[in-house]
């Protein structure tokens, strides 16, 4: 029966999906393929940090609110390795290091910060967490908006978009031109959903494994698992920092996508963001996140539509104000009404503090 | 550094009076609420509404004349309102989702979609323009050995007034002293005859009043703007867990304190053209604090975890 339940949901999130996708399509009659082109782009990045961000909260119950940090980190150290400009009137600028090496030490550096972020999770329950990672996230961005010399403060940093780019093969700039879509975002795109494959995959192992069991357990019952002799606070950890790293690739790809960055992107909302698309795609489901994502983004990217019939001329004060008064209102109602979202376990959801 | 001092204690009321009512309605409902920004904002943007002559130049509720009201009146109305605010969450959102044993970090989510959800209303009827009270502008003077202007002081004066009336009424009133039973134990305080119910209502309400009356003080001292909470909330969440989370005592003094602290620090040698990084320190402490003594300065070690 519970079987019966479970591809139940999964037809009806897929219906829902290419419910959303056809919507958007018959909505934007001229050019829905660069619509759904940005669309998909957003809802890949957005996906794989909300994969990262479910195997915190979905598989070991960590409450993460400090997920844009992860992103950002692996975001400012990448594109600070390879050749970028920091600044209003910023010169080019690089260590030699080829991209490929720049993202794999990002990620690494974003697994740390995780690692260090955790640290306080193992003395603190769940909503001093929360209050701890979001403060973390904002000294970070802090931090980086003041160090004006290394990341470009307000300005942010630009000119690197080159370094994905140079690595673009030629189907995809024919792909793209023969649709008449940009090629350079058609790449990220590509990219951001390899690396969903890839990580879903290495995901779907872990999760088999006795590690994602005992993770898991973590999750339900700490003291269980230190009477069966393994060690709750390393495995909370090394969680932490394998979603962190998923964040930290996400962010890089965000970058990307952005073609210049600024502190701003970094901004609680973010995270916010990402909460929304997990708990829509379903805490502790794998694949959830990716439906959520694209879902969430349908949502969004069709609100503009919304706001245009509240205000005549609304200007992009209240085009954004309508939008995250959705997100908000979506999280509400999600948490209310449905928590475990369209894939989650309702058995597997830990909503209670520990 | 003496010079930031003065603005140091009125950041520090600000902050104190937030604090207090963050950590009573955290040891009463055991909520961590995220939307309690967004009622400090409501208290500024009311009394701005309701204070505003009609001749002023007021960029809020466009489509509803200002009512031109005095600014005491006002205020009292604004928190008022907020007040209001606070019972109507209680009775429609949070009282429903107690009563279906919903659990604490789902709760606490629920507040961060409240926050966003409420914040860009703001955003939408109150315009995101920065705005001030329709107050005329004061010279600064020294008193003792710390600057400000007369009417800060007067901020400063209530804020301290408040916060001892506050005192008094959880330690010698019956509402008060029900609210820390409840605070205490729901069970043993519902078999003592006290509807919970009712005193978590009040708490909803007392909290939101102080809220928004830290609103006005912000306001006043600084200025009105649709995010002006979401700004402090994290602020706010220091001095609350540098007292100690779920006291009150501990809330006013941790909040005087990082108020002090980020002010104070802008006069250091090493933040010498780095004043934005200033908030990041209070964070900092407020993150070492929890990792060495969890319970705050004032808090019982039982209260934790």
């Amino acid at each position: 029966m519970n079987r019966l339940l479970r591809s139940k949901n999964l037809i009806l999130t897929i219906g829902l999906t290419i419910f959303g996708i056809v919507l958007v399509v018959t909505l934007n009659p001229d050019g829905y393929l660069r619509v759904l082109l940005n669309l998909l782009t957003f809802a890949g990045i957005y996906g794989l940090s909300a994969i990262g961000l479910n195997v915190h909260f979905g598989w070991t119950g960590l409450l993460n609110f400090g997920h844009a940090s992860f992103m950002g980190v692996g975001a400012y150290v990448t594109l600070l390795l390879i050749p970028h400009a920091a600044g209003r009137e910023g010169d080019i600028t690089t260590t030699g290091l080829p991209l490929f090496v720049a993202i794999i030490i990002g990620v690494i550096s974003a697994a740390l910060f995780g690692l260090l972020l955790g640290l306080p999770a193992i003395r603190l329950r769940g909503d001093y967490l929360a209050i701890v990672t979001i403060a973390a996230a904002e000294i970070f961005r802090l931090l980086v908006r003041d160090l004006e010399n290394i990341t470009g403060g307000v300005y942010g940093i630009i000119s690197y978009s080159q370094n994905l780019q140079q690595y673009r093969p030629g189907f995809v700039t024919n792909l793209a031109t023969k649709f008449d879509i940009a090629p350079s975002q058609t790449w990220v795109c590509l990219i951001a959903w390899i690396s969903i494959v890839l990580v879903l995959f290495l995901l779907k192992r872990l999760n088999n494994s006795p590690w994602g069991r005992a993770l898991r357990a973590v999750r339900e019952d700490e003291d269980a698992v230190r009477a069966m002799g393994k060690n709750a606070v390393w495995l909370k950890l090394q969680s932490f920092m394998l979603g962190a790293g998923i964040a930290g690739l996400s962010g890089v790809l965000l970058a990307f996508n952005y073609g210049s960055l600024e502190t701003t992107v970094f901004i609680p909302l973010l995270t916010f963001y990402v909460w929304a698309i997990m708990i829509l795609g379903g805490v502790g489901s794998l694949v959830g996140p990716i439906f959520g994502s694209i879902i969430f983004w349908v949502i969004i990217s069709e609100t503009d539509r919304i706001a245009y019939i509240f205000f005549e001329n609304a200007n992009g004060q209240q085009l954004a104000g309508v939008r995250f008064l959705l997100v908000g209102f979506l999280i509400m109602i999600l948490m209310i009404f449905r928590p475990s979202g369209l894939l989650g376990k309702k058995e597997e959801l830990l909503l209670d503090v520990k | 550094m003496l010079d930031q001092l003065g603005n140091g204690l009125l950041l520090g009321t600000i902050i104190s009076v937030a604090s207090v009512a963050l950590s009573l309605l955290y040891g009463v409902t055991k909520i961590v609420n995220f939307a309690h920004g967004e009622i400090i904002a409501l208290g500024a943007i009311a009394t701005l509404f309701f204070s505003s002559p009609i001749d002023y130049r007021i960029e809020f509720l466009g489509f509803i004349p200002p009512l031109g009201l005095s600014f005491a009146i006002s205020c009292f109305l604004a928190v008022l309102t907020c007040g209001i605010f606070g019972g109507i969450l209680e009775l429609f959102l949070f009282r429903p989702l107690r009563k279906n044993n919903v659990g604490n970090i789902a709760v606490l989510v629920v507040t961060i979609g409240l926050s966003i959800f409420v914040r860009h209303l703001y955003l939408l009827f109150a315009t995101g323009k920065v705005q001030n009270f329709p107050l005329e502008l004061q010279r600064r003077q020294t008193y003792l050995f710390f600057d400000m202007t007369p009417r800060n002081l007067n901020v400063l004066i209530a804020g301290v007034i408040v916060m001892l009336l506050v005192g008094f009424f959880l330690t010698y009133t019956r509402i008060g002293k029900a609210m820390r039973a409840v605070r205490d134990s729901e069970d043993l305080s519902s078999i003592s005859g006290i509807n919970s119910d009712n005193i978590i209502l009040m708490t909803w309400v007392s909290s939101s009043m102080l809220a928004g009356l830290a609103g006005i003080f912000q306001a006043t001292i600084n200025d009105v703007r649709w995010n002006m909470g979401f700004l402090i909330l994290l602020l706010i969440f220091a001095g609350t867990v540098l007292g100690g989370i779920g006291t009150s005592f501990g809330a006013m003094v941790g909040g005087f304190l990082i108020g002090i602290f980020v002010q104070v620090s802008v006069g250091l040698p090493f933040m010498e053209g780095h004043t934005e990084a200033k908030n990041a320190i209070a964070l900092a402490i407020m993150i070492i604090i929890l990792l060495f003594r969890p319970q705050g300065i004032f808090g019982q070690k039982e209260r934790i975890s």
